[in-house]
């Protein structure tokens, strides 16, 4: 099995910053790293629809950007009480799920009330049929005055790392992606792309999945979306600091 | 003696002395009937007039007549003779020799005190000094009188001199306190000291300016100068913090007297209590140069308190942390987030690139002195600032800043702070390495100094109810991660680990002006998820962190004392108060709860100050007696620690304007009813013919009474005497 040009590349520049900067990076093993990606695990529906894609993302991660990032991936039911230390809480189906019961919908209400983020995605891309129409259904009951709605072009997730102007993942659904915005923060955001297909590798390195119709620009624009996802979950609207606003400006006229 | 001379005054009530009256005459009618048909008509007319003129002449002593003369004399006129002692009095008199008081005491004592010995033989004469109030002069005072009171208050002084005098004396320069207050029936008698055409002088006439204002933000203060005898002059109008001028501006005298109005702008950047000056150069020729500058005190806050937070990477301890700050309207945030380091690789170009350049030089060389608070936040330093900004930050600390490091791998930057001046202000030991531990996870306890330290003494209401404060941290969550640090014996450790070690969580210290913290952890955001898991909200972590920042820029309001000054700063010899309030629980068991004052004078010597608790729990009231101008230190200490403040006393107004007012000295004689006399008046004469005008005469009446005369006890007698001669003659007895 051949390894792409560009995952070579990426993991030999990895390994140079981990040599010269050894002290950065270490994998601590700790009960909750600072970055990791805990997915919950619901009941009914395929809650696991790429199992593989964490490796590929937290390499890019890593070679990216100086988030301190773990590879491992936790899967979570709503109903434990470590849930409210999970940085980045994943959630991903094809088809519909059971509902939520009113105690799981209360933490999860409560979880993303009070900082906890959560990226969910539908990888089937149905809109309206199985998991896209039970996770709005849901989202309806958590934030019964919020709806998801589509970001603009100029909310801090496409401006967090990259200066993205197109969405990729592995299908391409929906140009845009969607999200629950309270105050400025927004703890909810939702993709139909299937961001984590396009994310997944196997154990030999190679994609598991082609991205269509835009091929490997597509699948690069997925894992910038992600990683710009990441990134605001970690830093919220920093972007939006009156500082950063003309440097953005200038570049997005180039 | 004349009727309307004789007066009665009744020693019975009129109707019982006329009931017996009639009675009398009726029984001398009955005598009458009864003796007529034994002596005739005649005979018993004769004994019954008798009787009734001696009846008569009885009831009248019952009507105690009496006769009243009155006869007038005349005394001497009472004269109250004025002399303005106040402070403009020592300035130059007229002609420049002397001063205005040695010219008041001139008129009254030339020719060995010749007018006054002459003045004392017209009238009753008695000598005043008005200045911080109105006093007798004692015999021989006159000559040694000194000026240097305050201005006299003429209407307070009239009020106690009226009713014992027809006419007063003042001589003044007509600096004094007076409003027309209609017929005072007491009229004043003004002679002016002092050259008003021969003054010549420039003052600040008046000084506008706020007690409050922000830093950063422009202030103006106004200030109007006057001038008398330097038309045409410009000249330059300094505002002064110490000696460092903060601003200055030209004024215009037009003419003379004239009245100028300029407005001068500024910026203060440094915070708490300023003494600011305003001053205008001395010219030549000036009467007086004490009135060339006025001094104010100007309290300079913090609208916002600004904080740089340098972010080693994006994480959740900076989300948290920021979200936190930037919810704070009382907080000026700005940040900056390492999102690559210069291992990581950029795959697209600059257009598709959010990231900015982190304006190292400008932020560490420029703008830190603009900011409250640096906050480094897990920051592998070396990669971005050279040891010049280590330099920097050290001396922004010193000037009065606060630093705070947040714990991670790269909190001590893998040792590369040995040696800076980074490792100088740590409360913390430098061991050229990081160590930092991720497992096992640790709890958190407060340490003693924790207990009563302001960033962690969290009352009950901010425990939620709880009164056990250390079972409040023993309920936070774990700690997935933390440096295991040496401290410096300076430093206070504030959370500590539960483990055997006990290692330092949260560490304060101080480095010249400024504080310094350090979080020894990456994890004190789980202490805002833990307690939101528990469904306990997410009070805890913002309160610790608002008071870890307020403490760190020494916000007033953490403090254990706090200090109120009066709002207006009365003047010399004039008492100050201070409240006083703590909040520290009181262990000493004294009276003033370990609670002392210290007053240092404007020289920095120690002076009386008494310090007494007011009844409300933890208030004291704190007073001295400044004996002169400048700015008196406070230093109230506590058990924990001190606080210093500076009071500005003003120094005497009197002589702000020392132009001699004989205007006003024209003024207070039309209003009285008196006499406005020039220079060359014959002072004797006018005081002479004024008060010869004055009504001082009165009558004395003296009262006589009519029946202690002998000749009407004869009188009586006689008639008594003659009807019983007649009775017995004529056999009736």
């Amino acid at each position: 099995m051949m390894i792409s040009r560009r995952l070579f590349l990426s993991l030999g520049l990895s390994l140079s910053a981990g040599l010269l900067f050894s002290g950065r990076r270490l994998s601590w093993g700790a009960s909750f790293p600072q970055f990791f990606f805990a997915q919950i695990k619901y009941r009914g529906g395929e809650w696991d629809p790429n199992p593989q894609f964490v490796e590929a993302i937290t390499e890019e991660l890593e070679l990216r950007t100086s988030i301190d990032a773990s590879e491992e991936r936790r899967t979570t039911a709503l109903s434990n009480p470590d849930l409210f230390f999970y940085p980045f809480l994943y959630m991903a189906g094809k088809y519909e799920f059971e509902p939520f019961t009113e105690q799981e919908r209360e933490i999860l209400r409560r979880f993303l009330t009070f900082g906890g983020f959560l990226f969910a995605e539908d990888t089937m891309g149905a809109k309206g049929f199985g998991f896209d129409q039970a996770f709005r259904r849901e989202m309806k009951q958590i934030f019964p005055g919020h709806d998801l709605k589509r970001l603009l072009p100029d909310h801090s997730v496409f401006q967090s790392f990259y200066l993205i102007g197109n969405v990729g993942g592995r299908q391409r659904v929906n140009p845009y992606v969607e999200g629950i915005t309270v105050d400025n923060w927004t703890p909810v955001i939702y993709s139909q792309n299937d961001l984590s297909g396009a994310w997944a590798r196997d154990k030999y390195g190679r994609w598991i999945n082609d991205c269509v119709p835009g091929g490997e620009s597509q699948r690069a624009a997925a894992f910038k979306l992600g990683i710009n996802i990441i990134v605001y979950s970690l830093t919220s609207d920093y972007k939006k600091d009156l500082v950063h606003h003309p440097f953005i400006k200038r570049r997005q006229s180039l | 003696m004349r009727l309307d001379q004789i007066t009665i005054i009744p020693i019975f009530p009129l109707w019982l002395i006329g009931l017996l009256f009639a009675l009398g005459v009726a029984a001398v009618v009955i005598q009458y009937r009864l003796i007529r048909k034994k002596l005739g008509n005649l005979r018993a007319a004769g004994l019954s007039l008798l009787r009734l003129l001696a009846l008569s002449l009885l009831i009248s002593f019952a009507l105690n007549p009496s006769i009243i003369t009155k006869e007038e004399h005349k005394v001497p006129p009472a004269v109250a003779v004025i002399l303005d002692t106040s402070k403009s009095m020592g300035l130059p008199g007229t002609g420049g020799k002397g001063s205005r008081l040695d010219e008041a005491k001139a008129h009254l004592l030339d020719q060995q005190g010749a007018f006054l010995k002459s003045l004392s033989e017209q009238c009753e004469v008695k000598l005043y000094a008005l200045g911080d109030s109105l006093r007798v002069l004692e015999a021989g005072e006159l000559a040694s009188l000194k000026a240097g009171g305050k201005r006299g208050d003429l209407i307070e002084a009239l009020k106690e001199l009226k009713g014992k005098n027809a006419l007063v004396l003042l001589l003044s320069d007509g600096d004094m306190k007076w409003e027309d207050v209609g017929s005072t029936d007491l009229p004043v008698i003004a002679l002016p000291v002092g050259d008003p055409g021969g003054y010549r002088d420039i003052l600040i006439k008046a000084v506008k300016a706020p007690a409050i204002a922000f830093r950063g933000r422009e202030v103006v203060i106004d200030v109007t100068v006057k001038g008398y005898g330097y038309a045409g002059l410009t000249l330059p109008v300094l505002l002064k913090d110490g000696s460092k001028l903060l601003t200055a501006r030209s004024v215009r005298l037009d003419g003379s007297p004239s009245e100028t109005t300029v407005s001068l702008p500024f910026t203060m950047e440094e915070i708490g209590q300023r003494h600011l000056s305003v001053s205008i150069p001395s010219q030549v020729g000036e009467s007086l140069a004490t009135n060339n500058t006025v001094d104010l005190s100007l309290k300079i806050m913090k609208d916002k308190i600004r904080i740089l937070m340098v972010s080693g990477s994006p994480s959740m301890s900076y989300r948290f942390m920021r979200a936190a700050l930037k919810n704070d309207p009382s907080i000026d945030l700005l940040s900056f987030v390492i999102l690559r380091t210069p291992s990581d690789i950029i795959n697209v170009p600059l257009q598709e690139q959010s990231l900015i350049p982190f304006p190292v030089e400008t932020l560490f060389t420029k703008e830190l002195r603009t900011f409250d608070l640096l906050i480094f936040d897990n920051l592998a330093s070396h990669l971005y600032l050279n040891p010049n900004y280590y330099d920097s930050i050290r001396d922004f600390v010193r000037g009065g800043g606060g630093f705070a490091m947040i714990g991670g791998p790269h909190l001590l930057d893998q040792g590369k702070y040995v040696g800076t001046s980074i490792g100088e202000i740590l409360p913390i030991r430098l061991t050229g390495k990081d160590d930092y531990r991720r497992n096992p996870p640790s709890g958190v306890k407060l340490s003693r100094a924790g207990r009563v330290h302001p960033i962690t003494r969290f009352s009950s209401a901010e425990t939620g109810g709880k009164e056990d404060r250390l079972g409040f941290w023993r309920e936070m969550p774990d700690l997935d991660g933390m440096n295991l640090l040496t401290l410096k014996s300076s430093a206070t450790v504030l959370l500590e680990g539960t483990d055997g070690d006990a290692a330092p969580i949260l560490t304060v210290g101080g480095y010249g002006k400024g504080r310094v913290l350090v979080l020894a952890t990456d994890y004190s955001w789980k202490w805002y998820m833990g307690m939101v898991a528990k469904e306990k909200g997410n009070s805890a972590y913002l309160r610790l962190l608002e008071r870890m920042i307020r403490w760190l820029t020494k916000d007033p309001s953490l403090d254990p004392v706090q200090i109120t000054l009066p709002e207006r700063i009365g003047g010399i010899r004039e008492e100050i108060e201070i409240r006083i309030k703590s909040t520290e629980e009181d262990v000493s068991g004294t009276a003033k709860g370990g609670v002392s004052i210290s007053v240092f004078t404007p020289d920095g010597t120690k002076m009386g100050s008494r310090l007494k608790p007011t009844g409300q729990p933890g208030e004291y009231l704190g007073s001295f007696v400044p004996e002169k101008a400048g700015i008196y230190r406070l230093r109230i200490e506590t058990q924990t620690g001190f606080l210093e403040e500076s009071i500005l006393v003003p120094g005497a107004l009197e002589g702000q304007d020392a132009m001699p007012d004989h205007n006003r000295l024209r003024t207070v004689s039309a209003s009285t009813g008196g006499k406005f006399l020039s220079r060359n008046d014959d002072l004797l004469k006018e005081v002479g013919n004024y008060a010869g005008k004055v009504n001082n005469r009165f009558l004395e009446e003296k009262r006589f009474s009519v029946w202690n005369s002998l000749s009407l006890l004869i009188l009586i007698i006689a008639c008594l005497s003659v009807e019983w001669y007649y009775r017995r003659r004529w056999g009736l007895v």
